[in-house]
């Protein structure tokens, strides 16, 4: 920061308007004691000298206003305690009539000028220093998005700048610095003048305060102690401005985020009912068509094509079936509605029934079983077990690429039983693994396959509902595919 | 009789869609191909044109709307859109891009039928540049831009007449907002689906026996209208 006299000690600088005069007659009383002692020495009349030292030296360390005290205690003290008592004004010499007359002048004229300095100095500091928060404030906004941060530095700001105290209000909000609060008197006029209609941004005095309006919202007021000059004023208004203008942006930005969260939402919403639309009216359009040629062609169809439309009928009709009751099951895991039994069942009868459910819908990928006889016995209900594992292998075989392979096993490990069925599919990236079971998730390789991202939560869902669990892995052996584990406690033998 | 209207494309991803549709429409005497993806049914249409196709939106490999569009680069044959896609924005989107008509899955062969028709014979009307158009007791006399109801005339207004006529050009079809505007305002107009509603009411007065339950300019909610001529 640029000076322009060297900094006196920082004691004078932080002190009070009565304490800095007070430095000025201190100073008197020293150059009385100076002028005393020197009358001692030399025995010379002549002692205006110290008290002007002690003049400039006032002027140049607390300000001119001190310093013009100074010179009039000075002349005071000269003329009616030192001159008189000790000199009688009748043998004044028109040499110290003289010295009589210039001494106040040249005094009062030193003691402005080094006070003007010197207070020029200090409102350059004052300056340098409000620019130097205006430029950190600023820097400081345009790199935060919270609304609360800004108003909550922004006080900060104002205070250091101003040397004093300042706050900041937006609504119920208060954030101030640089010491206590302001009066409740302050705070509503800050509050009236946010509340003013119109946009236009003012500058309002209030009990030795300054309170701005702010874009956006909201009043910026400060107490500079002491009072700022014009300049310091309009940069310190600058930098409210500044913070307004932040605020507002970061206001913005927290709308624009919320508004695109709602829009997410309204995606995933989009995305689900285009899902089950397309999942319900597939096999419908199915029916209706295979339905429908039978009743106006039916009779010039051969035997065959009478039968595979019929067959697509039936087929069409259980697969809808079967979203619905996935429909319903997730419906009851989410009211809470899941009625698990808690039975001992035989694991590799179950997924021996499952795996068959799935002979016709695997199309050209094998279901590799390699389950034995002593699969075990889990605990349980076996008829979720079966909604949990026929979702998975309907992932499985829906991922699966056709002559792909889908191997079924299971093992025990420490009081569970652990049935695994391991894909060829896409698979998905290690940082989607963990989300593969939320409700609508649906990894990035599955985005061509149709499908609604309910499947894998209804798995997790009822396999908890039990008392097990579902995991997910990618494949340790190939590059892509998934290791889906469904976990049942063991049933003790 | 198979074959006998020629050949036509199902592009489905979905198996039992191809396989329900196939019997009916190779009895109404079509040659059924089908292909289970836009690279698939790109390629096949350019070994073999088709008569019609029928296009499922949600294809594997690319979107229905791209195949449209790839289709129309060079080939005018008529598209009938078949999708589970219920957005109103898509139909517009798949009309707008040349499709031919919009049937909504599911749908009952009969109906299909009766569309794949519609489309047919309007090709065959627009390309064949016929003088008159006839359906009912409405006649329009292209040439001397005159317009018939019962064997009376019908004053129309230049508009009017515009919007009549592009609805007929597509009779049986559905033309959307934006084509009605394009035909009848022109590229540089603000008008929108409102100024197409006020002027289709004004139509409706002149042509419909009964303008408050209209049987000859039908509403397509949403997306546009269409001249109806179910025989």
């Amino acid at each position: 920061m640029p000076r322009l006299l060297p900094s006196p000690s920082d004691w004078i600088a932080r002190l009070s308007t009565p304490g800095r005069y007070a430095v000025g007659l201190g100073m008197v009383a020293l150059s009385w004691g100076a002028a005393e002692l020197l009358h001692l020495w030399t025995g010379s009349p002549r002692l205006g000298g110290p008290f002007l030292v002690g003049v400039l030296v006032t002027s140049y360390l607390v300000g001119s206003g001190p310093g013009y005290l100074a010179a009039i205690v000075s002349f005071v003290v000269y003329n009616v305690l030192l001159a008189n008592t000790r000199y009688s004004l009748a043998s004044y010499t028109p040499e110290d009539v003289l010295v009589l007359l210039t001494f106040p002048t040249v005094a009062l004229l030193m003691g402005n000028l080094t006070g003007r300095v010197r207070d020029e100095a200090k409102r350059a500091e004052a300056r340098a220093l409000a620019t130097a928060v205006l430029f950190e404030g600023t820097r400081e906004f345009s790199i935060s998005d919270d609304p609360a941060l800004i108003r909550a530095r922004l006080a900060d700001h104002l205070a250091a700048a101003a040397q004093g105290r300042a706050f900041v209000m937006a609504g119920e909000a208060l954030y101030s610095a640089g010491g206590e609060a302001p009066a409740p008197m302050v705070l509503s006029a800050a509050r009236a003048l946010a509340l003013e209609e119109g946009a236009e941004l003012r500058t309002i005095e209030a009990a030795g305060w300054r309170v701005r309006r702010m874009t956006g919202g909201g009043a910026a007021g400060w107490r500079a102690d002491p009072p700022l000059g014009p300049d310091e004023e309009s940069l310190l208004q600058i930098l409210a401005d500044a913070g307004a203008a932040a605020t507002a942006r970061a206001q913005l930005a927290v709308a624009k985020a919320e508004a695109e969260a709602r829009g997410r939402t309204e995606d995933l919403r989009n995305a689900l009912l285009s899902s089950i639309s397309h999942d319900l009216r597939t096999p419908l359009a199915a029916v209706l068509a295979s339905a429908s040629s039978l009743q106006e062609f039916g009779d010039k169809f051969d035997a065959k094509t009478r039968r595979d439309l019929t067959a697509t009928i039936q087929e069409e009709a259980e697969r809808l079936n079967a979203f619905v009751t996935n429909l319903l099951n997730m419906t009851r895991l989410e009211s809470g509605a899941l009625d698990a039994q808690n039975a001992t069942f035989d694991l590799a009868e179950v997924v021996d029934r499952t795996r068959r459910r799935f002979e016709r819908l695997r199309g050209q990928r094998r279901i590799v079983c390699a389950l034995g006889e002593d699969a075990g016995v889990a605990l349980g209900d076996p008829v979720l077990f079966e909604v949990a594992l026929a979702n998975v292998l309907e992932n499985a075989v829906r991922y699966s690429p056709d002559g792909g392979e889908i191997a079924l096993s299971s093992f025990q490990r420490d009081g569970e039983v652990v049935v695994q069925v391991t894909d060829e599919g896409p698979g998905v990236t290690a940082g989607e693994l963990p989300r593969l079971f939320e409700k609508f998730y649906r990894g990035s390789a599955a985005k061509r396959t149709p499908g609604t991202g309910l499947g894998l939560s209804i798995v997790r869902g009822v396999m908890q509902g039990m008392g097990g669990q579902a995991s997910a892995a990618l494949r340790p052996d190939a590059p892509s595919g998934l290791v889906l584990s469904l976990i049942l406690p063991a049933a003790k033998a | 009789m198979s074959g006998a209207l020629g050949r036509l494309l199902i592009v489905d991803d979905e198996p039992q869609i191809v396989r329900a549709l196939t019997p009916a429409l190779a009895a109404a005497g079509f040659s059924v191909t089908a292909a289970e993806n836009g690279e698939a049914a790109l390629g096949q249409l350019a070994g073999e044109p088709s008569e019609v196709v029928i296009l499922d939106l949600g294809l594997p490999d690319m979107d229905g709307k791209e195949v449209i569009q790839r289709i129309r680069e060079w080939s005018d044959a008529p598209i009938i859109v078949l999708s589970a896609r219920d957005l109103e924005s898509e139909k517009i989107a798949a009309l707008d891009l040349g499709a031919d008509d919009f049937v909504n899955k599911p749908v009952g062969v009969g109906e299909l039928l009766a569309r794949i028709r519609a489309v047919m014979r309007g090709r065959e009307r627009r390309f064949s540049a016929q003088p008159k158009f006839q359906f009912g007791e409405l006649e329009i006399n292209f040439p001397a831009r005159r317009v018939m109801i019962a064997g009376e005339e019908v004053r129309l207004t230049p508009r009017e007449y515009q919007l009549l006529r592009i609805l007929a050009g597509h009779a049986g079809q559905v033309v959307t907002h934006r084509q009605i505007i394009l035909a009848v305002w022109g590229t540089e107009t603000n008008a929108d689906a409102q100024f197409v509603r006020v002027l289709m009411a004004q139509l409706r007065q002149k042509l419909e026996a009964n303008p408050a339950s209209p049987e000859l300019l039908m509403t397509e909610p949403g997306i546009g209208y269409r001249l109806s001529c179910d025989d």
